[in-house]
């Protein structure tokens, strides 16, 4: 019974040792540490992005992305009509004026 | 100086302003912190911390709250991170050291002593620090700016974003914890 006494006294006194706490003093020298800290920042920007390029949450739908638009490309071109090798003889032929069959056919007119 | 003139000049960027503020709020950034955090390097690593964000985000700060209640702000959300850091740091190491890995060896948390502390309260005030540190994280904020840095339940509530009556519970909630773990730990002392 004395000893419960004892404890619960002990314990109001330990909630009590917080009252007329004085502030803690920061160090005297802190502004100078805080401007070679942002002069660091500053130099260490593009390390700070690659950081943040490498982050899982950013690197990942990048990567995600980026496979998405090379297969919607690939799907795009396979899709389109593939061209024979007859179509591009044809082709060739227009552009160099080769349609007529043979010379032979073509240029001898008969007088 | 007016702290909204303070707040204009360091918008424009003006070095003076920024000393300024950092002398005029170090002692309560750091208090803070140090309340927190319960290890004095720490408790300077955010301090720095937090006035590099203040330097980098004033644009930002709409003035609608003091600056004080601004920096508590901050301050809170940063010892939080940095706790919360060090705690996946201590389960990795401990995950690795149950493997074999690693070899670095996990030491017990030191007493904390605050140096704002009376010389008689010093021993009883470590024995309350260690429970506060293991009380949930609201009711350890609140506790810890109401205790260690004088804030009335209003001025707690400004700065959790909260209302006075849950300020009031969670200090209700984290009295009573602290109650039964310094039973425990008097029961087992004997």
């Amino acid at each position: 019974m004395n000893e419960q006494k004892h404890i619960r006294e002990e314990v109001e006194k330990t909630l009590e040792s917080l009252n007329g706490i004085q502030r803690a003093a920061a160090n005297p020298y802190l502004f100078t540490r805080i401007e070679a800290r942002l002069e660091k920042e500053e130099r260490s920007f593009w390390s700070r992005a690659l950081t943040f390029i490498s982050r899982p949450s950013v690197a990942v739908p990048a990567i995600v992305l980026t496979i998405l638009i090379n297969t919607a490309i690939f799907f795009e071109f396979k899709s389109e009509k593939v061209q024979t090798p007859q179509d591009e003889e044809q082709v060739f032929a227009s552009e160099y004026n080769l349609s007529d069959n043979t010379i032979y056919e073509s240029t001898i007119e008969p007088e | 100086m007016d702290e909204q003139f303070l707040i204009e000049k360091l918008r424009q960027g003006d070095e003076a302003a920024f000393r300024e503020i950092v002398e005029t709020w170090k002692n309560l950034v750091y208090n803070t912190a140090l309340g927190i955090l319960q290890n004095a390097e720490d408790a300077e690593d955010v301090t720095q911390e937090v006035f590099v964000q203040v330097f980098e985000s004033i644009k930002t700060f709409k003035a609608e709250s003091k600056l004080s209640t601004w920096l508590y702000r901050i301050t809170v959300s940063k010892a939080l991170d940095h706790l919360r850091r060090k705690k996946r740091k201590k389960r990795f190491a401990y995950i690795q050291s149950l493997f074999g890995a690693g070899g670095e060896t996990i030491i017990e948390k030191p007493d904390f002593n605050h140096p704002g502390i009376a010389l008689d309260n010093k021993e009883r005030a470590a024995i309350l620090f260690k429970a506060i540190d293991r009380l949930p994280e609201n009711q350890k904020i609140a506790f810890t700016l109401h205790k260690v840095e004088g804030l009335s339940y209003q001025e707690i509530s400004d700065v959790m974003k909260t209302s006075v009556s849950s300020v009031e519970s969670l200090m209700h909630r984290a009295k009573n914890n602290l109650k039964k773990l310094l039973h425990d730990h008097y029961q087992n002392k004997d």
